[in-house]
């Protein structure tokens, strides 16, 4: 379960202090899926960074499958984040100097887990690219890219998996089989997925849907 | 996880490029640390074996009284070989007109145990090295004894009661150098015949010399078991201290090749630095990655940690490999004209390079990659968030004092260390203000000029700060590239004004006054330039301002001013390869009681401008006044003299004359002549000796030539790191203003602008940096003369401006020949 109390972020610049969240509260039921929409600017990736612990609110409280984040160091919420969070980015920050099943290992290593390598197979074949593992990420097409870094994101388990604009940097096309494939390893693996779009048809596949508008969220 | 990570990382990166210039810097530091230090290491033990030429052996023994058989028994005990000699002076008899006072030197078989005893069959015969001492019963004379005596090989002399066959002609002794002014001519026999000279009786003027030879440790032990056991009258010899002909020039090429290897260290560091920062920089983003998946700042530590450790590990092992060939390389071109025994480098070089490579891997490649550590995983985000700055000012600090104690380690000089410090110091601070103000200024002229000018120099004003930093690690590989060429130049200059072809290559002594016209007048028959006549009177200096001054043996420390004795000469004008440094020089009328001083002479007797001296020649004590202090080219073949008079003062005392004048090898027969017209004359061929110092030095060029070129490479390294450094940004900017409809000309010719200015302003910084460091270096540790090197301030900015210029410009090619697409993606 995600839990949101009050949350505030307040950044400083040159004309004074700027809030990009105001007292923001929400909570997700594990196993669900939100999405969140906005205008660019209207502080969707911040509250995304804020919630996976990426980065420290001003105010306020996150909890994390019954965790706080309120006192953890940086290293705590990483480790936190190598436990139970997934990710999915728009521009699918793999690394280029390992390979697509290297990629996929990775987190589970980070993790400690035994037989990274079997499980990381494991889902590379269930995203398609079972023939495609010892490919570096420059060889792959970005529908490939984004569909290593599912395989990636899910071969943790994760309990809760966050993905940034999934389908912003894809053709329609592809962008619907990313959709279909993120929605049904989800639906199998039971993860909260908490999803920053600008797609309304992505944003419509969602259990909940919640549109950010000047720092302040409601649900649609 | 970590380990694994580290080495793909590792690997896979080597292709990226930022790690092979990374270990290449690395692998340079080290191989040329290793290399030089190894070189000189061998160099120097070769040194100690040429100065045992000298000595003709490692150690000698020297005694008034026989030695003892026991020391002659522990030395072979310990493995060391020993060869005896007795000097003395005596008369040696051919008939009753003809004897002459002679200085013998009387050696047993092995004679000598380092070096060569070179003599031949007639007087001025063809030289030969091989053989080994007379036999019993025979004698070699020096060449001129043959006329004095008026003998011929084959005819019997008498030393004491002993007769004794002539058999050759000593030419060069190796320990001959206390001869040149000694009792007469040499004639050398073999220490059996002594006995049946009867000519050593108790009393009698004798020096016993042990010599002793072999590996240096035995010699030291052997030399430490009979120390204790000296009396008075007895003393050791050893090679230390004692200086070999090609000594200075060695000592200098030996300073020059520390300067290059200081300076490799200095630029490896900042290629390494450079190359870290970029790989830190393009690590930014993997790290976020890496965070974002869990990653603890410790774990990323370790990763790159491990990695560089790796890294670290192959440039150590790679950069010994590379400097033992260095150094393999350099004995090789110097070949034979090393002398006998180059010796062993040790491991201290190893240790020099490991060391160079932990001091280079943890203060400049480390903390760029320490500093990946606190990246944000926020990146993966949004592109906006990075690490502030990747560098701190205490990191620039430590990595500063970090390369100026491991320059001073290694040269062992502060003087070499300070000298190139203060250069980088002017570049530096120069470069900052520079790059300020003409960064502003380039602004400005730029509003008014043409829009590739001013896309160009907006560009270089954006950027200010890196550019700066940019600048001035561009102006300070320049600066050490152009600072070695200069130092390279004019020492190799410097040595051969040394030995000009038309050096004189002999030496006459104890020419009496009346022979002056006799010799002038059988050089001019015979068509030899001869130098000026010096006359010479051996006198000594007892006191200075009626104080008088301790004897030798009295003080023997350093630095206590004591007598002196030396060969006294006058002259009307200032003896040719002389500097004043001191005083003025008088008229050729001049009557004066005066006298001018050589600089080391007057530090030794501790006399200075104006002191008045009390000196005597034979029985005679007079007093005389320093009117000046001179500077004297000890390697110009020429008469050299510790203290010279007016003619008026000096005329009245007796004495011999001498000069030095130069013979072709064709020409040589015609010293056969001259020691039959004057048979009193004492000549010294030195034309063996400047060949072989000749040859030294042409070689001792080319290695120079050699490390020159391996440090110009370095220094393309860093120029190459630096234009990389800021590749991504001026790509990206390419690569927009293509987007938005620029054609490449523009786009290039905008590049070009940028990169032409930086190097044309690094150089004239680096211009500015090398004339201070070759002031101080030159007249601080080379003692050279200095003077400005105006051909700096165009070769400087031209260069600069060329290779900056054109390695940018090649480095950013892909603007033009990559899509904009693409390259935006890429950057």
């Amino acid at each position: 379960m995600i839990k949101v109390s009050q949350l505030l972020k307040t950044v400083s610049t040159a004309d004074g202090n700027l809030d990009i969240l105001c007292g923001i509260d929400l909570e997700i039921e594990p196993g669900a899926s939100a999405a969140i929409v906005g205008a660019s600017g209207s502080g969707k990736s911040t509250l995304l960074g804020l919630l996976a612990g990426m980065d420290v609110p001003s105010g306020g409280e996150i909890w994390l499958d019954g965790e706080s984040l309120k006192n953890l160091d940086e290293d705590q919420r990483a480790r936190l984040r190598a436990e139970k969070v997934g990710f999915v980015f728009q521009s699918f920050q793999l690394l280029p100097a390992l390979t697509a099943l290297e990629n996929v290992m990775l987190p589970l290593e980070l993790a400690g887990v035994n037989d990274a390598d079997k499980i990381a197979k494991k889902y590379l074949v269930e995203v398609g690219l079972g023939e495609r593992l010892s490919h570096y990420p420059t060889t792959l097409s970005g529908g490939e890219q984004q569909r290593v870094a599912i395989a990636r994101a899910f071969a943790r388990q994760p309990r809760i998996l966050f993905a940034d604009e999934p389908t912003g940097n894809l053709d329609t096309r592809t962008g619907e089989l990313i959709i279909e494939l993120l929605f049904d390893l989800n639906d199998r693996a039971h993860t909260t997925l908490v999803l920053v779009t600008h797609d309304e048809r992505l944003a419509a596949r969602c259990d909940r849907c919640f549109a950010m508008t000047a720092g302040e969220i409601v649900e649609r | 996880m970590t380990s694994r990570l580290s080495w793909k990382l590792l690997s896979r990166e080597w292709r990226s490029g930022e790690l092979s210039i990374l270990l290449l810097a690395l692998v340079m530091a080290v191989s040329v640390v290793v290399g030089v230090s190894s070189f000189v290491s061998r160099l120097q033990s070769a040194l100690l074996s040429e100065s045992a030429r000298f000595l003709a052996a490692d150690m000698v023994v020297v005694s008034r009284t026989p030695f003892s058989d026991e020391w002659v028994r522990e030395a072979e005990a310990q493995g060391l070989a020993t060869s005896l000699g007795v000097g003395f002076p005596s008369m040696a008899v051919a008939d009753i007109d003809h004897m002459a006072l002679v200085s013998i030197k009387a050696v047993s078989d092995g004679y000598p145990l380092r070096g060569d005893l070179r003599w031949s069959r007639e007087p001025y015969g063809d030289v030969l090295a091989e053989g080994s001492v007379p036999a019993v019963g025979e004698v070699w004379l020096a060449p001129r004894l043959f006329a004095l005596l008026d003998v011929a090989l084959g005819d019997r002399i008498l030393v004491g009661e002993a007769g004794l066959l002539v058999t050759g002609a000593v030419r060069a002794e190796p320990d001959a150098t206390t001869a040149v002014f000694g009792f007469g001519p040499r004639l050398l026999m073999n220490v059996e015949d002594i006995p049946a000279t009867g000519v050593i009786q108790p009393g009698s003027r004798v020096e016993y010399r042990l010599l002793v030879g072999g590996d240096r440790e035995a010699v030291s032990s052997f030399t430490e078991w009979v120390e204790p056991l000296l009396e008075q009258g007895q003393r050791v010899d050893s090679i230390d201290g004692s200086q070999p002909r090609i000594g200075d020039t060695l000592d200098r090429a030996k300073g020059f090749l520390l300067l290059a290897g200081s300076l490799a260290v200095v630029l490896a560091s900042a290629a390494i630095t450079l190359a870290s920062r970029r790989f830190g920089e393009r690590h930014t983003q993997y790290v976020a990655i890496l965070k974002s998946l869990g990653a603890r700042s410790w774990e990323i530590s370790r990763l790159y940690g491990l990695s560089l450790a790796v890294l670290g590990a192959i440039g150590t092992i790679l950069g010994c490999v590379v400097g033992w060939a260095i150094q393999a390389g350099f004995i090789t071109l110097l070949g034979d004209l090393l002398p006998v025994r180059p010796g062993h480098a040790g491991w201290t070089p190893v240790y020099i390079g490991v060391v160079t490579a932990a001091v280079c891997m943890l203060f400049f490649a480390w903390p760029p990659l320490r500093r990946l550590g606190l990246a944000s995983p926020l990146s993966v985000l949004r592109t906006d968030v990075g690490i502030a700055e990747s560098q701190r000012p205490q990191d620039y600090l430590l990595g500063g004092l970090s390369i100026v104690g491991l320059m001073w380690w290694y040269n062992g000089s502060a003087a070499v260390t300070m000298a190139v410090v203060a250069g980088l110091l002017v570049v530096m601070v120069l470069g900052f203000l520079a790059a300020r103000g003409l960064l502003y200024g380039g602004r400005r002229v730029g509003g008014f000029a043409g829009s590739i000018w001013r896309v160009a120099l907006s560009g270089l004003q954006r950027r200010g700060h890196a550019n700066a930093l940019q600048m001035v690690i561009f102006a300070m590989a320049i600066m050490l590239m152009l600072l070695l060429s200069i130092v390279r130049s004019s020492l190799v200059v410097q040595w051969q004004a040394q030995l000009p072809a038309d050096a004189p290559n002999h030496f006459l002594l104890n020419l009496a006054p009346d022979e002056k016209l006799v010799l002038e007048d059988f050089f001019e028959e015979q068509g030899v330039t001869v130098e000026a006549l010096y006359p010479m009177t051996r006198g000594r200096v007892l006191s200075v301002n009626a104080e008088e001054l301790p004897k030798s043996g009295e003080f023997e420390w350093e630095g206590i001013p004591r007598q002196r004795e030396a060969n006294f000469t006058w002259s009307d004008s200032l003896p040719e390869g002389n500097l004043l440094i001191e005083g003025e020089w008088w008229d050729a009328d001049d009557a004066r009681a005066s006298l001018s001083l050589e600089e080391s002479f007057a530090q030794d007797v501790g006399a200075g401008l104006g002191d008045r001296l009390t000196l005597r020649i034979g029985a005679e004590e007079f007093e005389a006044e320093v009117r000046s202090i001179r500077r004297v080219d000890w390697q110009s073949m020429r008469p050299n003299f510790y203290v010279v008079f007016p003619r008026q003062v000096l005329e009245q005392y007796p004495g011999m004359y001498m000069t030095s004048f130069r013979l072709l090898p064709d020409q040589k027969p015609v010293l056969n002549q001259l020691v039959s017209v004057l048979p009193t004359v004492t000549v010294i061929e030195l034309d063996l000796v400047l060949r072989e110092m000749r040859t030294v030095i042409d070689q001792v060029a080319g290695a120079l030539e050699l490390v020159l070129s391996v440090i110009l490479a370095s220094g393309a390294l860093v120029l190459i790191s630096g234009v990389r450094s800021s590749l991504d940004a001026r790509l990206r900017e390419s690569a927009l203003m293509r987007a938005l409809g620029a054609r490449a000309r523009v786009v290039l010719g905008t590049l070009w602008i940028e990169f032409l200015v930086l190097g044309a302003m690094a150089g004239t910084l680096a211009a500015a940096g090398t004339e201070v460091a070759a002031w101080a270096l030159q007249t601080q540790v080379f003692d050279m003369t200095w003077s400005p090197t105006i051909a700096l301030w165009w070769v400087g900015p031209v260069t600069g401006a060329l290779i900056i210029g054109a390695l940018g410009v090649w480095s950013c090619r892909r603007v033009v020949n990559t899509t904009p697409v693409a390259l935006l993606r890429e950057v």
